[in-house]
């Protein structure tokens, strides 16, 4: 039976984001995976050394932290899937999985900037969506209809 | 009012007493994502802002200062490493090795081998190479005016203790050497403030070595570089900074000692590896380091 008591635009909208965020999450694992890891610096001064190699927050408990990304949007993408909000049970999960993941978003984002001290401009767009997967769940949740 | 219009008008009420209900819970609810929403948005954006308003003041470096003369502990520890403790790192912990290149010609500088490098005070990257090869250096010569200094504090590996080659001086009868820092770790501008300049015989070998066919493109002129009398050679660090993260240098030098630590088998081990590349350039010279077990497995490995 389809679930009613979400509004038709959050499912849309979370399946819709939860699969640009896997398709950008795929890039930064291919990316991680085939770029050689360059233990150098720029000849130039004014470049930061982070930008050319792999940072050491590019991996956390020796697992790169591409994967944990993939992992998250593998999970989102069957959470949000049609199948998915028949299941009145996934909904916490659901809603638990996104929090989990602004959390990480919220360290990543630390990192970057006081860590590596540099941006990483597709790691920036998972983190928008992650934020924006959460905002949508956060009020359609609000928006149920009992 | 008849009796059923009385229930009418009652149910009616109910009715809609519960739809104010459920909606003020709708609010609440609304309320409740709405500010869990913006709580992510602050904190994301404080971090933004933190960030913008404490780079515009410069940077929180403790370490700006130069490099200062080497203290004794650091330089007994780089340079009297016992011949045994190298035998027992052996390979050690390295990822990456000197390149054998061959048809070159001879590098040489007063009749001896010559060993160039460049790197700069502020590269962390450098900062990890430097231990390795005043270690494997000083069991051909001597220095003197080695400096102690750190990597610069707001890039990768922050603030990596290391030693330092601008102003010093190396004395071999094996070897000569070149060590080049071409920035240091004060801020300048948007760079560092320049130190050592290249001689034009050190660009030359930058742009010919530091350059495809030797290194890609993408990584033309990355330091630091190291260059071995044109036999051997490598640009980046042999090993990841991340081992020597929080340690000062004295405690870098203290666990020189231990070859079981990480610390020593990264240092160690790219100093065998070093060795082993100059004992190729020195002719097998001396024959009790270049005979060395750790050596010879290192040689077999450069040339595997």
């Amino acid at each position: 039976m389809a679930d009613r008591s979400t509004p038709a635009w959050a499912r849309t909208a979370t399946l819709a984001l939860s699969v640009a965020g896997l398709a950008v999450s795929v890039y930064l694992t291919v990316d991680h995976f085939t770029t050689r890891s360059v233990l150098a610096c720029p000849a130039t001064a004014s470049v930061n050394c982070a930008k050319v190699t792999t940072s050491a927050y590019a991996s956390m408990l020796g697992i790169p932290v591409a994967l944990y990304g993939l992992a998250f949007f593998v999970a989102m993408v069957a959470l949000t899937l049609p199948y998915a909000w028949r299941d009145p049970r996934l909904r916490t999960v659901r809603l638990g999985a996104a929090v989990v993941g602004v959390a990480f978003v919220v360290y990543l984002v630390g990192a970057e900037l006081f860590g590596v001290g540099a941006i990483c401009l597709w790691c920036t767009a998972v983190h928008v969506i992650t934020v924006a997967i959460f905002a949508v769940l956060a009020f359609a949740v609000a928006l149920e209809r009992p | 009012m008849s009796k059923a219009a009385r229930l009418e008008h009652r149910r009616q009420r109910q009715a809609e007493a519960l739809r104010k209900a459920r909606l003020a819970q709708q609010r609440r609810r609304m309320a409740l994502a709405a500010a869990a929403v913006a709580t992510v948005l602050v904190i994301i954006g404080g971090l933004v802002i933190v960030k913008l308003t404490a780079g515009g003041a410069g940077p929180a470096v403790a370490d700006t200062a130069p490099a200062s003369p080497i203290s004794d502990g650091v330089l007994d520890a780089v340079k009297n490493v016992p011949a045994a403790m190298f035998d027992q790192v052996g390979l050690g912990a390295v990822d990456t090795l000197p390149k054998a290149i061959s048809g070159q010609p001879a590098l040489t500088a007063d009749g001896k081998p010559l060993v160039v490098y460049i790197g700069a005070e502020y590269c962390p990257y450098c900062a990890a190479q430097r231990w390795g090869l005043a270690v494997a250096l000083s069991r051909f010569g001597t220095f003197t005016g080695l400096g102690e200094t750190k990597s610069s504090t707001i890039d990768a590996f922050p603030g990596t203790a290391t030693l330092s080659f601008h102003g010093a001086t190396y004395t071999s009868q094996y070897l000569a050497f070149q060590g080049v820092e071409t920035f240091s770790n004060v801020r300048q501008g948007d760079g560092y403030a320049p130190l050592d300049t290249p001689t034009d015989a050190q660009n030359q070998l930058m742009k010919t070595y530091n350059a495809p066919p030797y290194v890609s493109s993408d990584a033309a002129g990355g330091i630091p570089f190291l260059d071995i009398a044109n036999k051997y050679l490598m640009q980046g660090a042999s090993y990841s900074p991340e081992v020597l993260q929080g340690k000062p240098g004295i405690d870098i030098a203290g666990l020189l000692s231990n070859p079981d630590d990480p610390v020593a088998k990264a240092i160690l081990g790219s100093a065998n590896a070093f060795t082993a590349a100059l004992c190729q350039a020195t002719g097998g010279q001396p024959g009790e380091i270049c005979t060395s077990s750790a050596v010879t497995a290192y040689q077999a490995k450069l040339h595997g």
